[in-house]
């Protein structure tokens, strides 16, 4: 996604403007002269003041293409589809990491996203495995983190094997 | 204070510490060496495993794989013309040709060496300098700490970007960001949208991970990455000629150093403009400049240590007054600020053992980046090959684990995720990250400061600059942003008429 300055620079006023008017009537309990609302204020009067340059600047200039334009890697579909592969695989870990536990989903997110990368299936399988356990040993056993087990999992809730230093 | 060194030196001596260290820096070189991985991701990835330790060894952590990443980016530059960290951009054309001439050797003896006595040269300067700020800042009201944080933010924004506008428009961000939570004079909750976990603000580690490392696999995940092909076979014995070379251009080196640590000190300038400049700066000086970029030594040696003792040069206001030089210290002094070690003049009154301990490690870093920096350029051939199509998955598996470590908590997953699209975003419309991060860790700092000062004075602005310290440093803030505004006014007026024909 490209932006044009003229774009960008809406959004950027637009977004100081809800921050201005969030931060407005925030409380003052202690009746200080500059209670909780006076330096978000300023900020928000900062922001829109370069946000507004910048939308002048982007509608001034020339060459400037659309106001949302699309970059180079957007026309090639592989390009974009391995990119949501990103927030999907750590939304897929938020959403199932408590019930399948963290090996399941770790094995599962790099065997993914190997193949995506052109590993070859078996190859892929067993170093997402031996990543998966790595990691987990450096935070399980090197510090003493728990990660989520999983519901069906035997070692569920049982501390760790050394605590941390 | 020779008490307190000894203390430092029995901390920095303790097995685990030096086990840290060791660790740390074999993986700062070996992340620094895989181009796309910069030195800054490799610290970001870092913070979540220094959470659980006691105070000093993440600070050895981090001081060390940032010394080590740094000189070992030249090594990709040298074998593939691809700098492995930004830092060694400016000299890549000159090093590069010496491998073409079959002297792959010679590039990275003087990599290896000179950074180390960079290194070494800015840590010297560390040490003497750092005490001596403190103690004078000692006497500083929130007033001149206002000017301080402001100055440093200035100087961030105005010097180090090549778009002043939109590096503005990120540090606002950065600093709004950090008006989220409780954690204002006020003791108000702010922007929290009523969720209880956005009461304690937006926790720093998942967000520095989400930006410098989940960014980092997003934006490999758009190119075509693989592994590049390393032409170079052999690489024959690294420290042959650097004693000659070191009393044939002993002023390069000393220049070098001095230049790298003073652009270190500036805040917002970190080490690849060190680089930058001295390169430049040798090259003015030099007396065969016609020779540079087609294999010549000098410029490496100036500009190869410059970047090195930048490193030093940017702790010494990170230290004294808890001012980031550049998003390695930023996110440094996030790591001190969560094991109660705040830095400011008074560090060096309170913890003046941590403190030494610091500089030991630099110390000790630059001196094992001698036998460690040989091993990896004998191995870089193969370290160089290792698929990024492998690695970038595991990086956003540490990531998203790194994150969910902290608090147990799924909640800084999706923070992690959230900066990390943020930072994508920002970087594709030409909008730096880096003053992002400094907004958030100096917010709370220069918000206490101003309401402080403002209630100092009744409300009146003029309280902000009636004691002396603080009107010069007023003065020297505007100054700089005044100058850059006129430059780029300037700037657009002349090329304008350029534009049109």
């Amino acid at each position: 996604m490209k932006f044009n300055d003229l774009f960008a620079g809406l959004v950027v006023l637009a977004l100081s403007g809800l921050v201005a008017s969030a931060s407005w009537n925030l409380p003052n309990p202690s009746e200080q002269p500059l209670g909780p609302s006076a330096f978000p204020l300023i900020l928000a009067g900062l922001l829109g003041f370069c946000a507004l340059i910048l939308a002048v600047n982007g509608a001034r200039a020339t060459d400037a293409g659309p106001l949302v334009g699309l970059a180079d890697w957007t026309r090639n579909r592989g390009a974009v589809l391995r990119l949501l592969l990103v927030p999907a695989a750590v939304i897929f870990y938020m959403l199932f990491a408590e019930t399948l536990g963290f090996l399941i989903c770790a094995t599962a997110i790099l065997v993914v996203l190997f193949l995506v990368g052109g590993t070859r299936s078996l190859h892929a399988v067993a170093m997402a495995l031996a990543a998966a356990l790595v990691i987990h040993s450096i935070f399980y056993l090197g510090l003493g983190v728990q990660l989520p087990w999983g519901r069906s999992n035997p070692c569920a809730g049982k501390p760790p094997c050394s605590t941390p230093m | 204070m020779l008490d307190a060194y000894v203390t430092a030196l029995g901390m920095v001596l303790d097995p685990y510490v030096l086990f840290v260290i060791t660790a740390s820096a074999i993986y700062g070189l070996v992340v620094g060496c895989i181009p796309g991985l910069s030195a800054t991701m490799a610290t970001a990835l870092l913070v979540p495993l220094t959470f659980f330790m006691p105070p000093v060894p993440p600070i050895a952590a981090i001081v060390t794989t940032s010394t080590m990443a740094i000189f070992s980016g030249d090594i990709p530059g040298c074998l593939l013309r691809i700098p492995g960290t930004p830092a060694s951009a400016a000299y890549v054309d000159d090093s590069y040709r010496m491998t073409q001439q079959g002297k792959p050797e010679l590039a990275l003896g003087i990599g290896l060496w000179f950074s180390v006595l960079g290194g070494l040269f800015g840590t010297a300067v560390m040490m003497v300098a750092s005490p001596a700020i403190a103690d004078f800042a000692l006497g500083f009201g929130s007033v001149e700490f206002f000017w301080i944080v402001m100055l440093g933010l200035g100087g961030a924004v105005f010097i180090g970007s090549s778009t002043p506008l939109k590096a503005c428009i990120s540090l606002l961000i950065g600093l709004m960001i950090a008006m989220i939570g409780m954690n204002n004079p006020a003791g108000q909750p702010r922007f929290t949208f009523d969720s209880t976990e956005m009461l304690g603000g937006v926790s720093l580690i998942p967000m520095m991970v989400g930006m410098f490392a989940c960014s980092e696999v997003m934006r490999h995940m758009i190119s075509d990455g693989g592994a590049p092909q390393v032409v170079v076979k052999k690489i024959g014995p690294i420290f042959a000629n650097m004693w000659r070379l070191t009393k044939q251009y002993p002023w390069q080196l000393i220049r070098g150093s001095a230049m790298g640590t003073v652009i270190g000190i500036q805040p917002g300038s970190g080490a690849d403009m060190a680089a930058w400049m001295s390169y430049a700066m040798s090259k003015r000086f030099s007396k065969e400049p016609e020779k540079f970029g087609t294999g010549h030594p000098e410029g490496l040696i100036e500009a190869g240590a410059s970047n090195n003792s930048s490193l030093a040069g940017a702790w010494i206001p990170a230290l004294v007054f808890g001012i980031p030089g550049d998003s390695i210290t930023a996110i440094a002094i996030g790591v001190l600020m969560m094991k109660n070690m705040s830095p400011g003049p008074t560090i060096f009154v309170n913890n003046p053992e941590n403190v030494y301990a610091l500089f030991l490690v630099f110390v000790i870093a630059n001196l094992l980046m001698l036998p460690l920096g040989w091993a990896i350029i004998k191995i870089a051939t193969r370290v160089l090959s290792v698929p990024r199509r492998i690695l970038m998955p595991i990086i956003l598996l540490f990531a998203i684990v790194g994150s969910y470590a902290i608090n147990n908590s799924l909640f800084d997953v999706g923070v992690m995720l959230a900066f990390g699209v943020l930072a994508f975003v920002l970087e594709e419309n030409d909008f730096p990250v880096a003053p992002v991060i400094l907004g958030v860790v100096l917010g709370p700092l220069l918000e206490e400061y101003f309401i402080n000062s403002m209630i100092k004075s009744d409300g009146s602005l003029i309280g902000l600059v009636n004691r002396p310290i603080a009107a010069v440093l007023a003065a020297i803030t505007v100054g700089i942003i005044g100058w850059t505004i006129l430059v780029s006014i300037r700037g657009s007026k002349a090329g304008k008429p350029a534009a049109q024909e």
